[in-house]
């Protein structure tokens, strides 16, 4: 029987006794509980939570509903505001003033930072990453590394992103660019983009929700993905790197964006396929974990971390 | 220890732990749709465990049993899959000290129970309302609502199965850098 399965029988159960129950009901039961552990900690989960569900009766007039809602809302503003704060205070970036109409923000190796723009824009720098703004937050060149933008969205004036030899319009959306030389990779979530290349007369390929586009040199891929993938490849967000049948080479390369420790993966074993969720600082676990499910040998020469067969 | 005693102990002292287990989970399994084996699995374990011996320290108990039987099933899958096992959280679990979600305030839990609550299908929140708020029988709940009584034990049954996943997923007491760290792991669809 799945979890699912026995959890409804238990809840059957608590509801029976919930009404009061027969002495064979009684009896039932408690056959049905002695037949499996499983049976038993279904039913005393439940169980649990209805009987802690009768505090519920602190709600009952006098005291008005209205009141319990406003104090329950008060954290999540204490919160905004701490996060606020945060961002004000936050260290990983410094902001160098290159020129009077441009604003540098730079991130170091394993650093991410959230900005907002003068237009009120908020992007969120990964690793080793630095870009610029003009002045009216409207227009940002990404020298490197990897960038999210939630655009606010402004007909008259698009917001727009030089990367390498692209540009990326936005059309009202929320997407992030990688730059990696002249490869760029554009995710998008929501909404749709505008990429063109720069110099060419070819027609500039629309993206939306969903499409990741993909740009060497000349070329344009544009892929739809599943909202699972996207969700991968913003993961770095959350500060975590999310592998789904990815070879051990690739995944070695994503760890190394975010760690001046380098991985390096030598001979049959790059193309072994994993999948799973890491944390994007944590290298240490990363190949505790290769050695372990798969037998790799990891030789930690303090800098350089070699994996191999 | 009789088993009444230990329906108590495991009441009072596993089942609070439920929600950084779900995270725990979340985190290092993939298919959502495991999770819920994987936990009544390990609480089954634990509960097996003790009617033996009553395990001096919850909390690594529990984490360390979950990780096994996460080993397990990742050893008998066919497709080489492998997560994070090794999570940072999970190395940090080897102390039982009260973690701070066992114990909520009185406040913060009727707050915790509200949002529950608040999140119930229209019928079915009514249902438990006046069960548990207005302190009714199920007979004079089917009386007032003029249904069968059949139709209120089973949102009795899904009252409670929905408060228990709602209170199971709390985030009311998770640090800030785990919620950092969950802010963009979205539900993953089920396989």
């Amino acid at each position: 029987m799945s979890a699912e399965e026995t959890e409804a029988a238990a809840a059957g159960w608590l509801a029976r006794e919930d009404r009061g129950l027969t002495a064979e009901e009684r009896d039932a039961l408690d056959f049905w509980l002695s037949q499996s552990s499983l049976n038993k900690v279904a039913y005393l989960r439940l169980k649990a939570a209805w009987q802690r569900a009768d505090r519920l009766a602190a709600l009952k007039s006098p005291m008005p509903m209205s009141r319990v809602r406003w104090w329950s809302s008060r954290p999540r503003t204490w919160a905004a505001i701490a996060a606020s704060l945060a961002l004000l205070l936050g260290g990983g970036v410094y902001f160098a003033r290159r020129a009077p109409s441009e604003q540098n923000y730079v991130t170091a190796i394993g650093r991410m930072q959230a900005v907002r723009l003068a237009d009120g824009t908020q992007v969120e720098l990964n690793t080793n990453t630095s870009l610029r703004a003009d002045v009216t937050g409207r227009t940002v060149r990404l020298d490197k590394g990897e960038a999210y933008f939630d655009v606010v969205h402004d007909a008259q004036r698009p917001f727009t992103v030089y990367a390498g030899n692209r540009r990326i319009t936005d059309i009202g959306t929320k997407f992030s660019v990688f730059r990696n030389g002249d490869d760029v990779r554009v995710t998008v979530r929501e909404g749709r983009v505008r990429v063109e290349i720069l110099d060419d007369a070819g027609a500039p390929v629309v993206a939306q929700a969903g499409h990741v586009v993909v740009t060497k040199g000349g070329e344009t891929l544009v892929l739809a993905k599943p909202d699972r993938d996207i969700a991968d490849d913003l993961s770095w967000r959350g500060g975590m790197l999310v592998f789904d049948q990815q070879t051990l080479a690739e995944a070695a390369e994503q760890f190394n964006r975010y760690n001046a420790r380098q991985i390096f993966v030598e001979g049959p074993a790059r193309k072994i396929r994993i999948g799973g969720s890491f944390k994007a600082g944590n290298v240490d676990v990363f190949v505790l974990l290769l050695h372990r499910g798969f037998g790799l040998s990891v030789n930690d020469q303090g800098s350089r971390i070699v994996v191999s067969r | 220890m009789g088993e009444q005693a230990i329906d108590q102990w495991f009441m009072r002292e596993v089942l609070p732990l439920e929600p950084m287990l779900t995270r725990f989970l979340r985190r290092n399994w993939r298919n959502e749709a495991e999770i819920g084996d994987l936990r009544q699995e390990a609480y089954a374990r634990v509960y097996e465990a003790a009617q033996r011996e009553r395990p001096a320290l919850i909390k690594p108990f529990l984490f360390q049993i979950t990780r096994n039987l996460m080993i397990d099933r990742l050893r008998r899958q066919s497709v080489v899959s492998l997560e994070s096992m090794a999570d940072f959280e999970w190395l940090n679990v080897s102390d039982d000290k009260p973690s701070s979600e066992a114990y909520v305030a009185a406040r913060q839990e009727l707050r915790l129970l509200q949002a529950a609550l608040d999140e119930l299908p229209p019928r079915c929140r009514q249902v438990v309302m006046m069960r548990k708020v207005d302190g009714l029988s199920q007979k004079e709940v089917a009386r007032q609502m003029g249904i069968t009584i059949e139709t209120v034990e089973n949102q009795v049954a899904k009252g409670m199965r929905l408060l228990a996943q709602a209170l199971g997923n709390r985030r009311g007491a998770v640090t800030s850098e785990a919620r950092r760290y969950n802010s963009f792991r979205k539900p993953r669809d089920v396989r």
